[in-house]
């Protein structure tokens, strides 16, 4: 898509002119099954899909220039609630990426509770979107007994954290409070329970037929296309590719308790199941030992109000992939530039891929497989009206865009 | 007709009695769906919640109405009504207080094929008038559907009538006597609660109402009284399907002589009947309960290829038995 | 890896669910517990409040403004004394004032029924009182 010119974009809009307006079906921005709004046009021939075009930017909230006007303490909280379901991977991932800048040494018990939490959070994510799964494709009785068990993992995140979603819990310098007392033999009885369902799902969704017949070769991407697309996390991984941040490159605790990297083979949704329920199992076995092996001391070593002069990026595995932070500083109490890529950006284009061939009733879980978060995407978006641009820019017309804007910066 | 026989089509065995038990299966559908999802149901209005779908019921029935401009407000008007009328006129053949129904007619098996069919045609009718782009989509699905478990719900239907050699409804329940059908003919229940399952738009088979995917279904453009009266047919039909099931398969209202007082054994005769219509309704609410919706081409591959020449064969074992 | 494929996986956990407790909590009849460390609403012991706002300082979604109550001599000056005024329908609960405050004068609650008719009744004005 990137490498198309303006002339071959305007030609594509032209071809797409010969579907008749009956074929064409509007998905979103308001639909039962999306509970974010985004648009996606769906050119059908029958039920079939043939041609998807996604409209991004509808809740575009300029987070990334409120950033600049917040301290720099102050932006944690924002950055946490560009997204509920990953808001600590937001938070440890901001909050690395100012350590950085320093760079900074945090104390070891607070890079293992920070693990904890994190994995904590992809337990209880990974859970949500089965649930979710479970739910567009009418098996609601799986929708309400994963999310009764995801429940135990939001109360133990708010025994840790003392809030269920927005956790408020890392800080620079480390995380805000200790672990309380006792937390270990708790999380270990929960987890405990998680095993078994995780174990027992992982079951279901391979045994249960009418579930199998709606996930099995359906939405399948190859390893070609997901190497060409380069989508990230559970996407990236269900293709074959063992790709982790945790691995390659290793944040909090992730050195010393070593996640496995979880792949399967076939790129479809029922892959994708198997997978995140993998990824639960190998999540709780994570938590278990780094409870165990947590080290005594401080959790919070003095951090400066200020930061001083520089820039860095920082990325880490939140449940739905790779999210990734670049932070520039021009010392003083506010950062002078703040750039997030959500995963779901980097996906959204392999889903549109996913989609092609399936049939309308398909959609849901489909676009539900890779686990959309619309309202974490919408930093970027692209409209000209005046220009008839579309919905992305062209590397070459960026580069292009650019060199025209300096010329006349410059005058 | 006498004014006896006008007030047990409107009261007891007729109307009111069927109504009320078509708001009292879908609180059973709803409580027993929650409590095997580990949920508590409806629990607020009356006792354990029971009079939540009534209350549903008035609720959309006072709300306003909204008729789409494309759509035909003649029919998006008075087709509920219609709609309503197919299971209404189908109750009213259901022998429920003994083995004579309120209405009586020897070939009275051949009006129910009618009523399935007329439902159908009503629901699809009701979804092209409404104009809507879900509503287009889900009533040819609805079509798709009939035309795959049409043929299964006729042969299963006609099983149960080869065998008592009757066809009428008070014939096969008499003729079951002996031995119910589930026991004779069981492929022959099990695909009537399949096709029934799909006649009723419920997973797997809820494919033209499936929510996630296309809204409402056919449903999606009505509001108000019109939806309220919409829903209350679905319950309708879904005791009338029970009840039609209880009649072919378990032996009716039958079961063991009591009493030599008419009125004493009219009353066991109703609570056999009301215990095998609530063991259907189980039936299907676990079924619904425990499957995922498959998709429209998977529905049509599962009943030509498997449930028709199943039901088929058993249509041929019924004939042999005969 | 390959599970052996059947309809209707999902009965028997079905009955067994439905043989349990609900685990529904019905919540506007029974109060949910709400874990020791849960942050809900903010209070403000008015005592130990010295208006230095370093709360209004800190405070990410602007809840706080300090609002002047008289005045105080300190030696030979006279200096303003400030309390803060919380407006709660903007206040996240992130508990960064709390963290901060080093008389102790903020907590966070359990209470976490925040919603009410009027926006005005979630305005806090308790430590609005003069010092002796």
């Amino acid at each position: 898509m990137s490498d198309e010119t303006g002339e071959e974009r305007k030609e594509a809009g032209a071809g797409l002119m010969q579907y008749s307006p009956e074929g064409m079906m509007p998905f979103g921005p308001v639909h039962p099954s999306l509970k974010e709004p985004e648009y996606f046009k769906l050119i059908l021939e029958g039920e079939k899909i043939v041609q998807v075009i996604p409209r991004i930017g509808y809740v575009h909230r300029g987070i990334e220039r409120a950033a600049q006007e917040r301290t720099w303490v102050k932006n944690i909280y924002l950055f946490e609630r560009i997204c509920g379901i990953c808001s600590f991977a937001h938070s440890i991932s901001y909050t690395q990426a100012v350590e950085a800048i320093s760079p900074f040494e945090v104390p070891d018990r607070a890079r293992y509770i920070r693990l904890v939490v994190a994995e904590l959070e992809r337990i209880h994510s990974h859970l949500l979107w089965l649930g979710l799964v479970g739910h567009w494709a009418g098996f609601d009785t799986l929708f309400m007994w994963v999310w009764k068990d995801r429940e135990h993992v939001l109360d133990l995140e708010e025994e840790i954290t003392g809030n269920r979603v927005h956790k408020s819990y890392s800080t620079f310098g480390g995380v805000r409070k200790d672990l309380p007392d006792n937390i270990g033999e708790k999380a270990k009885a929960e987890l405990g329970y998680i095993e078994k369902r995780a174990t027992y799902y992982k079951d279901l969704v391979q045994s249960e037929e009418t579930l199998a017949v709606r996930t099995r070769g359906v939405g399948r991407i190859t390893q070609e296309t997901a190497r060409k697309l380069s989508p990230v996390g559970p996407l990236l991984r269900c293709t074959g590719i063992g790709r982790d941040v945790r691995v390659e490159d290793p944040y909090a605790a992730y050195d010393e308790v070593r996640p496995e990297v979880q792949t399967s083979k076939d790129g479809d949704i029922a892959s994708l199941l198997v997978l995140r329920l993998d990824e639960v199992l190998d999540s709780c076995r994570m938590v278990k030992e780094a409870l165990e092996k947590i080290p005594a001391g401080p959790v919070k070593a003095a951090f400066p109000r200020t930061v001083h002069e520089g820039e860095s990026s920082f990325h880490v595995e939140a449940p739905r992939g790779e999210l990734f932070y670049f932070v520039k500083s021009a010392g003083g109490s506010v950062p002078e530039r703040v750039k997030i890529r959500t995963p779901t950006m980097a996906n959204l284009l392999t889903a549109t891929e996913m989609l092609k061939g399936q049939t309308l009733a398909d959609v849901p879980v489909v676009l539900t497989g890779m686990d959309p978060c619309f309202g974490c995407m919408d930093r970027v978006s692209v409209f000209d009206v005046a220009k008839s641009k579309g919905w992305s820019v062209s590397g070459e017309e960026l580069r292009e865009y650019g060199i025209e804007y300096y010329r006349r910066k410059r005058g | 007709m006498t004014p006896v026989q006008v007030a047990e089509l409107l009261l007891f065995p007729g109307l009111t009695f069927f109504v009320c038990l078509a708001f009292l299966f879908e609180w059973l559908e709803r409580k027993t769906a929650a409590r095997m999802q580990g949920r508590l149901g409806p629990v607020v209005t009356g006792p354990f919640g029971i009079l939540q779908p009534v209350a549903d019921f008035f609720k959309l029935a006072s709300k306003e109405e909204i008729v789409p401009s494309e759509s035909d407000p003649f029919v998006l008007r008075w087709g509920p009504a219609l709609y309503f009328a197919a299971p209404a006129m189908g109750i009213a053949f259901i022998p429920v207080i003994g083995y004579q129904s309120v209405i009586y007619h020897p070939l009275d098996l051949l009006f129910m094929l009618f009523v399935l069919a007329f439902s159908t045609l009503m629901a699809s009718l009701l979804g092209y008038a409404s104009a809507g782009r879900y509503a287009t989509i889900a009533m040819g699905r609805l079509v798709v559907q009939y035309t795959s478990y049409g043929v299964p719900l006729l042969i299963s239907i006609v099983t149960p009538a080869v065998l008592a050699g009757s066809l009428s409804l008070q014939g096969v329940a008499e003729a079951q006597g002996p031995v119910w059908y589930v026991f004779l003919a069981p492929v022959a229940f099990a695909v009537f609660i399949l096709s029934s399952l799909a006649e009723l738009e419920k997973p797997p088979f809820d494919i033209p109402s499936a929510s996630t995917e296309i809204v409402g279904g056919w449903m999606t453009e009505f509001s108000g009284n019109a939806l309220a009266y919409v829903k209350l047919t679905k319950n309708l039909s879904y005791v009338f399907l029970s009840a039609l099931a209880v009649t072919l398969f378990l032996g009716g209202a039958g079961g063991p002589v009591l009493s030599t007082n008419q009125v004493l054994q009219a009353f066991a005769f109703t609570c056999y009947f009301l215990v095998k219509l609530f063991a259907v309704g189980f039936l299907i609410f676990a079924i619904k309960t425990g499957l995922a919706r498959i998709r429209i081409d998977q529905a049509a591959k599962v009943f030509w290829t498997i449930i028709t020449p199943l039901s088929l064969a058993q249509l041929a074992v019924a004939i042999l038995l005969r | 890896m390959v599970a052996r494929k059947k309809l209707g996986g999902a009965l028997g956990e079905m009955f067994k669910t439905a043989m349990q407790r609900p685990v529904t909590e019905s919540y506007p009849f029974g109060r949910k517990v709400v874990a020791e460390r849960f942050r809900g609403r903010l209070d403000i012991d008015p005592v130990k409040c010295t208006g230095c706002s370093i709360c209004e300082i800190v405070c990410p979604a602007g809840v706080i403004t300090m609002v002047p109550v008289g005045m105080k001599t300190i030696g030979s000056r006279q200096v303003e004394v400030k309390r803060p005024s919380f407006e709660l329908y903007t206040c996240i609960s992130c508990g960064q004032c709390v963290d901060d405050c080093r008389f102790g004068a903020l907590t966070l609650t359990h209470d976490f029924e925040l919603a009410v008719f009027h926006k005005e009744s979630l305005v806090m004005k308790k430590a609005l009182v003069v010092d002796k």
